[in-house]
């Protein structure tokens, strides 16, 4: 239904929550970076909230209708235009066979979601449709869309045009390019000492350019360590920030040597450095609106804290949020 | 060392890491593998999916259907209700697969890292030096003569970390630094104490000696041990590996290549830890292949 | 008619093609970013000559939006 006129920078689909239950063999749950964007332009349209859409990041793509339909357009403003008009932004649309989407870079934010009414009618493999293209499972054939792809839709939407997202209801994008991050301590955060917390927390971190959905890389002052981290058995390796492997959450401030790298969605499932802190699901978005070169100064909050914001943010993404 | 308690830490809003012990020692991995079919069978509520790695366990749960602490409680019961880790006892198959040994194409992968990054020593010469074994000939025989226990997946998807079931056959090796940028399909390496495979051509960093020809993963399904899911092993495998000549590993792979090869696995086995300890007691840990 | 080429995506300077008092084509790749190990071309507008380059290539983290060549 969708066919693709130009690719954009990387598109893909993906769905929410994404490739669940085979972490034990590897997988990451890929899925949208920014799933409050995501949600809510599935919610637009009226399909469920986690049907598969398009991911498009950095700049976006340029889709050509072969039926009618609806769509909506949510996250990153990539200045969408129907057939060289502007249309707009978390909003349903009603779209015609033969109508083009352009989307250009984006001036505000990183990823935009396009969704359409039916959902995306890909295979799905091991239960998902989310790209994950280091291996090449799901999307289209296991990579991002390509020129002269067909993107296939399902015919049973029931999208209306005209319904919109409460402003209240929004990612609320910052504008000076800082991100104020919400970090959990752990698992690992016995490794580092006092200072090296303090330091954490009070340094502005630089998002490296060296980053993807694989990791985001952050620029930033040396960590330093407690005698855990320092006397143990050498198994565990030679750096201090070596530890035997283990499991990673998703979403962990992973310490490769003194380089933390933010693992997220499309990234290893365990590896042998510390995680000292982790990102919760309530503020990934932040992560996928974020642009190489902003900041991110990081809050350090309690498990309980943390479940209540995905709380939160898990109610906003319902149909209540949706006139 | 293995701790009186687990430690239970948390990871952001979703996941738990529980800890067994903090070194390389099967009998962590067993628990954590033990813990993770119990979790299984028991259907623990909230819980939506486990990982186990070598001394600890992940664990993906809901928070809306089982908080943290209460969690905790649960796993620590569990935990408590297994016994000791003699007495556990998992499903596990045996895969057996050619192997070529000090193979052409990893010593194309090491030669190539020594002109464009850094030189080192053949790997299989540095590991058979390192662990005091006479010359590659001895190592290939101390490597290639334990079953290795799959001890967790991951890293890259598919990719399983294995450990020596026999004690005679131990070895370490330190990883590249900096690492490789590519390494062949199939290569068997090393790193720390732990054996991997690789499923497809990645950049790495372990010591590398070997090569399969048999795919240990497959987006095409083309056999049947993949129906189930794209990457063959699950935790709780274990493998063999055979050494074969160059001939005879590329007579495997036109047979992977034309879809007649038939995977050499017995399914019907089941580990016992306790029987697995008496065996390893009865041992001379002293002599090597 | 002068025109300010900016930088479409935030990234590293991979090639810059350009200096000033070239001629250059409507379509003609003035500079390349690289970003998520992707290459992107940046191109002018339209025909004239290039007045001023404010990128250098190998340079890192270059904000998106930045004015990089303009061409008059």
């Amino acid at each position: 239904m969708l066919e693709v006129v130009q690719p954009g920078l990387e598109t893909s689909i993906q769905d929410y929550p994404g490739r669940i239950g085979f972490w034990n063999q590897g997988f990451p749950p890929s899925g949208p970076m920014d799933s409050w964007s995501f949600r809510l332009a599935n919610l637009l349209v009226g399909n469920e909230a986690g049907a598969a859409g398009l991911e498009c990041q950095y700049m976006g793509p340029t889709l050509k209708f072969r039926r009618d339909g609806v769509i909506a357009v949510t996250g990153a403003d990539m200045q969408p235009k129907l057939d060289g008009q502007p249309v707009p932004m978390w909003e349903s649309v009603a779209v015609k066979a033969g109508q083009t989407l352009a989307l250009g870079p984006a001036k505000l934010g990183t990823r935009a979601y396009i969704a359409v009414a039916g959902g995306i009618d890909t295979p799905e493999w091991l239960g998902s449709r989310s790209t994950f293209h280091k291996a090449g499972v799901g999307g289209m054939e296991g990579r991002a869309i390509k020129v002269g792809q067909v993107v296939p839709v399902a015919s049973s939407g029931k999208g209306r045009a005209g319904r919109k997202v409460k402003p209240e209801a929004r990612p609320p994008f910052v504008t000076d390019k800082r991100w104020t991050v919400e970090v959990v301590p752990g698992p690992n955060d016995d490794w580092i000492d006092k200072a090296g917390h303090e330091r954490f927390l009070s340094t502005d971190w630089k998002l490296s350019a060296k980053s993807d959905r694989t990791g985001f890389r952050l620029d930033g002052p040396q960590w330093t360590f407690t005698e855990k981290a320092t006397n143990k058995a050498p198994e565990h390796g030679s750096e201090p920030s070596n530890i035997i492997d283990q499991g990673y959450p998703l979403g962990a401030i992973n310490l490769a040597g003194q380089t933390p790298i933010i693992l997220v969605n499309d990234g290893p499932s365990m590896g042998g450095f510390i995680c000292p802190y982790t990102v919760p699901s309530a503020a990934f978005w932040k992560l996928g609106q974020s642009k190489p070169g902003e900041v991110y100064r990081f809050k350090s909050i309690s498990v309980d804290e943390a479940q209540e914001l995905r709380k939160r943010l898990k109610s906003l993404c319902t149909p209540s949020s949706i006139v | 060392m293995i701790y009186d308690e687990p430690k239970f830490l948390a990871g952001g809003d979703r996941y738990m890491l529980i800890e067994f012990g903090n070194e390389m020692n099967l009998e962590l991995n067993f628990m954590a593998q033990g813990l993770a079919s119990a979790i299984e069978q028991n259907k623990t509520k909230g819980v939506i999916e486990t990982a186990p790695c070598f001394a600890s366990m992940l664990i993906h749960y809901d928070p809306d259907a089982i908080a943290f602490r209460d969690l905790e409680k649960e796993m620590s019961s569990l935990i408590g209700s297994l016994g000791p880790s003699d007495d556990i006892e998992l499903d596990s198959r045996l895969f057996y697969f050619p192997t070529c040994y000090l193979d052409p194409w990893t010593k194309k992968a090491v030669d190539d890292y020594c002109e464009k990054i850094t030189k080192k020593e053949w790997d299989p010469a540095f590991v058979a030096r390192l662990n005091g074994l006479s010359d590659v000939q001895q190592f290939v025989r101390v490597h290639s003569g334990t079953e290795y226990w799959v001890a967790s997946l991951g890293f890259w998807p598919g990719l399983p970390f294995m450990m020596a079931l026999d004690p005679r056959c131990f070895l370490t090796a330190p990883k590249y630094n900096p690492p490789r940028t590519w390494t062949p399909q199939g290569t068997v390496g090393m790193g720390g104490a732990s054996t991997a495979i690789y499923p497809v051509a990645t950049p790495g960093g372990y010591q590398i000696f070997a090569r399969i020809p048999v795919p240990i993963w497959d987006t095409e399904k083309r056999f049947p041990e993949f129906e189930a899911s794209i990457c063959l092993f699950r935790p709780g495998d274990r493998v063999k590996f055979v050494p074969v000549t160059v001939e005879e590993f590329e007579a495997v792979e036109a047979q992977v290549k034309d879809g007649s090869y038939v995977f050499n696995v017995v399914e019907y086995q089941r580990f016992s830890v306790r029987n697995y300890k008496k065996w390893v007691q009865s041992l001379d840990r002293t002599q090597r292949f | 008619m002068a025109e300010r080429v900016e930088t479409m995506v935030p990234g590293n300077v991979w090639k810059v093609l350009v200096k000033p008092g070239d001629k250059v084509s409507a379509g003609d790749v003035l500079f390349i970013l690289e970003v998520m190990k992707t290459e992107v071309p940046h191109t002018a507008g339209a025909d004239g000559t290039v007045k001023a380059v404010h990128i250098s290539e190998g340079q890192e983290g270059v904000d998106a939006g930045t004015v990089a060549v303009e061409i008059g």
